[in-house]
């Protein structure tokens, strides 16, 4: 399986020359960057651990490259993410997001239902990747 | 994606006619713009002749290269990093923007901006502080230039702990390895930046080109003053060019004289007392020429004058 | 166009009939305050009727007026509450039509009342004999009206946010057929559809609790889907389930069903009414649901050109009210939409400040005052060979929704999802990479469409599907439609 969060998750991989074309919008529409990485891609998990603060004021992509390389190279089988951070007023949020990194297998979720009354079902998202503990899960 | 302008410089050739192919080098260097920013300069800096013949050498080699490359008659990237040398205030700050310029328009930088910082700017307080400063200062001035002034403040021979050393040797990582994507420009004075290469020899060795500012000449200054004045809307009264010489000759002669920078700040407080003796004087029957003219008083009121001190009630910091 | 209009008190009050222009609602030299309300009417007189006077009797019937003199009027401070047309300009190109501008004190509304407001405004004046017909163009609400309003329950920011969908249009798709399916059959759309990669599936306007489908199976069976679909691709998904029904009672109960299923959205139809609207989206604010609303039922009274509403005033409207979608037109699809008026909905839905804009229909100035955005919902007759096009025309903020154009893929509901979402994220890339996509766009999906088989086969099938009939909304101030390349 392959999880599909993010902007280009139905291409195939990136390749560094994309990803840093992607950069090079973001810092053409004066957007912070940052990097971050995980092993609980749950659809829900809103925070993934930050690979250093958001980059502000670049002007080239190979700022932003050196630490998407410097965090994959940290955490080869991690999911890694590209965030850009809009602070126009009315906006202040995500811009666009998209991973840069994906472990070699991805075994995804399973789906536990608990039977409610009324034919209700009650559902929970289970990652079977954190089973492990955390830092053992890819 | 990204393709490749089809300019003059990266004209494919085939192999068979390669040491006869004619070599358009006029259009090449008229394609690159080069002159525009070169011209910029010769407008913004007075004299400089040495400096700018320096930067013009440079910009040569960097077009001969390009157009070599486009045979692949050179490998790899230069090293273009450079050291500017030079006493406060012979405009290093000024060239290394115009050459932020030119490398971008030759294709050596993707964005042409200039970042410029000083020791403060690189190195931490404390331990642990100092790797996430330069290499965030790194990151801003990827793309174009980082201009580090008065560099050899980055090691002090006195202390090895010195977190300084550190940022050198996070610098010259990068420095060496993505040469496609920063040059540095180290500016300071000239003796003590020789010293700062001899017991920093990596750092030396990746400096390509040194350029050496020399101090500016009395004429060069007064001239320089004529300029900034003309500039803000102002001029000397006739007789006022003679006394603003005069306040040169025995200012150079001073602590920290900054050539351009001290003409600057003599002119700026020239200003502030014409102003006041326009405020304090007869205010009628002034004319808009009164409000353009600075005049003898306006420069001998200065201290330089009066007891052959400086300007001011604190010692000024360096450069002033 | 300037006419005399003071009367003496005792003139003005004397029993009888006098013409509405001369009792106090033509007022040339009136300036709107700040606070006031002010709205555009297209105005077309009966034959031999003065503008003016049919513009001013537009104002008087549409605030204090009756048609003739009371003296009850002399207990109030009328001179108040009498809406005041200021200015009357013939349309362009329409002759016998003119644009009347009309300003309405804030005191004549009650605060945050959505019914309070239309029954003023296109209350009894739409059928008043004076006009042949009346349209309600456009109105500038004041921030101090505004405020009185909650605005969209989510928001388009707080949507994108819990979706964690960023930097792209969404991806929907109405179930079809339309009526019909069983439950258990309904549900298999919703997971195909959304597994091969949609973010939200829909009910559509008409699926309520019929013979065929009771609601709450529907409910049970689409949220199986949603959940199955969210774990086999790690993202999150939603299937607006229509809560429409005969009264708000039911409405609230299968709202409240569906937050109990863990479903992040529920959708209304634009008939159940202003008040129910803004009554579902108080509930979606507190029960952390985005509400989508269908626009069913406003082409019957904002398609035609000179009678009825234009749509722009139904999406502040709504936008006031609180949904968080709303349908706003496709440009290139089946259903009704000039580029430029489209443009000019989209902007009413998610500009903070907005200019005045005459060719997009925007006739005011309007300030937003920070209420949350509204997401514009593309739908009808759209496909992934458009999708250069919809991106130029819509932008990044719409929820783009393929009904036919994914359900209709020879390869299979999920076949048909990946060929949009595909597309979809080709195009972005393009863009964001500065390529020139609306000229290059056929080029870029071809390339896409060389690895993936499913947009192949959708590019394929729908090569010639276009709609270029001629709108009938159009602007006034251009010379023609825009053409739709």
């Amino acid at each position: 399986m392959k999880i599909t969060q993010g902007t280009f998750s139905f291409l195939p991989d990136l390749t560094d020359e994309q990803i840093r074309a992607q950069i090079d919008y973001c810092l053409r529409n004066g957007w912070a960057l940052n990097v971050e990485f995980t092993d609980d891609p749950h659809p829900r998990n809103t925070y993934w651990e930050m690979w250093g603060l958001p980059m502000f004021d670049l002007k080239d992509a190979a700022g932003v490259m050196l630490e998407v390389n410097a965090c994959r190279k940290a955490y080869p089988n991690h999911y890694v993410k590209v965030n850009a951070y809009d602070s126009t007023k009315g906006r202040e949020t995500v811009a666009i997001s998209f991973i840069v990194n994906r472990p070699k297998k991805e075994p995804g979720f399973g789906l536990v239902r608990q039977e409610a009354p009324g034919r209700t079902i009650r559902y929970t998202i289970h990652s079977y990747a954190t089973d492990k503990p955390e830092g053992d899960r890819y | 994606m990204n393709e490749k302008p089809t300019d003059t410089l990266d004209r494919a050739q085939t192999p068979a006619s390669r040491e006869d192919t004619p070599i358009d080098l006029e259009a090449a260097f008229r394609d690159a713009n080069v002159q525009e920013v070169l011209d910029k300069l010769d407008r913004e800096l007075v004299g400089l002749k040495p400096v700018k013949a320096r930067i013009r050498e440079v910009a040569a080699l960097l077009l001969v290269d390009r157009v070599r490359k486009g045979f692949d008659l050179t490998a790899g990237t230069p090293s273009l990093h450079m050291s500017f040398t030079g006493n406060p205030g012979t405009g290093k700050t000024t060239v290394a923007v115009r050459m932020a310029e030119i490398l971008h328009r030759l294709g050596y930088v993707r964005k042409g901006h200039l970042v410029a910082v000083t020791r403060d700017d690189l190195v931490g307080q404390y331990i642990g502080h100092t790797a996430p400063k330069t290499k965030e200062v790194l990151k801003r001035a990827m793309g174009g230039v980082l201009f580090i002034d008065e560099a050899y403040y980055l090691y002090r021979a006195e202390n090895e702990r010195d977190y300084g050393q550190e940022s050198i040797e996070i610098l010259l990582q990068v420095m060496e390895n993505q040469r496609d994507d920063l040059v540095v420009i180290l500016a300071g004075y000239r003796d003590r930046m020789e010293k700062f290469f001899q017991s920093n020899p990596g750092m030396a060795s990746r400096i390509a080109h040194h350029i050496d500012f020399p101090d500016y000449s009395l004429d060069e200054l007064i001239e320089i003053g004529g300029l900034m004045l003309a500039r803000d809307q102002y001029r000397f009264s006739p007789d006022a060019v003679a006394v603003f010489r005069d306040y040169l000759v025995r200012r150079m002669n001073l602590p920290h004289f900054a050539n351009a920078r001290s003409v600057r700040n003599a002119l700026d407080r020239c200003r502030m007392r014409q102003a006041v003796r326009l405020f304090d004087g007869v205010r009628s029957n002034m004319t808009v020429k009164d409000l353009v003219t600075v005049t003898p008083a306006d420069i001998l009121a200065s201290r330089v004058f009066k007891d052959g001190t400086l300007d001011m009630d604190k010692p000024p910091p360096r450069g002033a | 166009m300037a006419k005399d209009k003071s009367l003496t008190q005792k003139e003005r009050y004397k029993s009888g009939v006098i013409p509405y222009a001369k009792m106090g609602y033509w007022e040339p030299n009136c300036v709107p305050k700040d606070t006031d309300i002010i709205a555009l009417f297209r105005v077309t007189p009966q034959e031999g009727v003065d503008p003016i006077e049919a513009s001013a009797a537009v104002a008087g019937e549409s605030s204090t007026a009756t048609w003739t003199v009371v003296w009850t009027d002399r207990l109030t401070a009328c001179d108040v509450y009498r809406a005041k047309c200021y200015r009357v300009d013939p349309v362009p190109n329409a002759p016998g039509q003119y644009f009347a501008y009309i300003t309405y004190d804030l005191d004549l509304f009650e605060e945050g009342s959505i019914a309070n407001l239309t029954a003023s405004i296109i209350g009894n004046v739409f059928g008043f004999k004076a006009v042949k017909a009346l349209r309600l163009e456009d109105m500038r609400i004041p921030i101090a009206y505004l405020k009185t309003f909650q605005g969209p329950a989510t928001g388009v920011v707080v949507e994108r946010e819990r979706m964690d969908k960023f930097g792209r249009p969404l991806l929907g798709a109405t179930t079809k057929p339309k009526l019909g399916l069983s439950s258990r059959n309904y549900g298999r759309v919703v997971y195909e559809a959304l597994k091969g990669g949609l973010d939200f599936t829909k009910d559509d306007e008409n699926i309520n609790s019929q013979p065929f489908m009771r609601w709450r199976d529907r409910f049970l069976y689409c949220m199986e889907g949603v959940n199955r679909a969210a774990a086999s691709t790690g993202e999150v998904k939603g299937h607006y389930l229509n809560v429409t029904a005969g009264t708000m009672e039911e409405m609230y109960e299968r709202a409240a069903f569906a937050k109990e299923l863990g479903s992040i959205i529920i959708m209304i139809d634009l008939v159940v009414g202003y008040t129910a609207i803004q009554s579902m989206a108080k509930w979606a604010r507190a029960n952390d649901m985005i509400l989508h609303l269908h626009r069913a039922g406003n082409s019957t009274y904002s398609r035609q050109k000179n009678h009825g509403m234009n749509f722009r005033v139904i999406c502040k409207w709504m936008r006031m009210a609180g949904v968080d979608h709303i349908h706003a037109g496709t440009v290139v699809g089946k259903l009704e939409g000039d580029p430029n008026m489209i443009a000019g909905f989209y902007k009413t839905l998610l500009s903070d400040k907005l200019p005045a804009n005459l060719e997009q229909g925007l006739f005011f100035e309007q300030d937003w005052a920070s209420m949350r955005k509204c997401m514009p919902v593309a739908s009808g007759g759209i496909h992934a060979g458009q999708m250069h096009q919809l991106l130029h025309y819509l932008g990044e903020d719409v929820v783009l929704q393929f009904g036919g154009g994914t359900i209709g893929h020879p390869q299979g509901i999920q076949a048909g999802a990946t060929a949009n979402r595909v597309a979809l994220e080709t195009m972005i890339m393009a863009r964001n990479e500065g390529r020139d996509y609306l000229r290059e766009g056929p080029e870029i999906l071809e390339k896409a469409a060389r690895w993936c088989g499913p947009l192949r086969q959708a590019l394929e099938i729908w090569k010639d599907i276009s709609f270029n009939y001629e709108s009938t909304d159009t602007a006034d101030f251009v010379a023609t439609p825009t053409p739709v390349a």
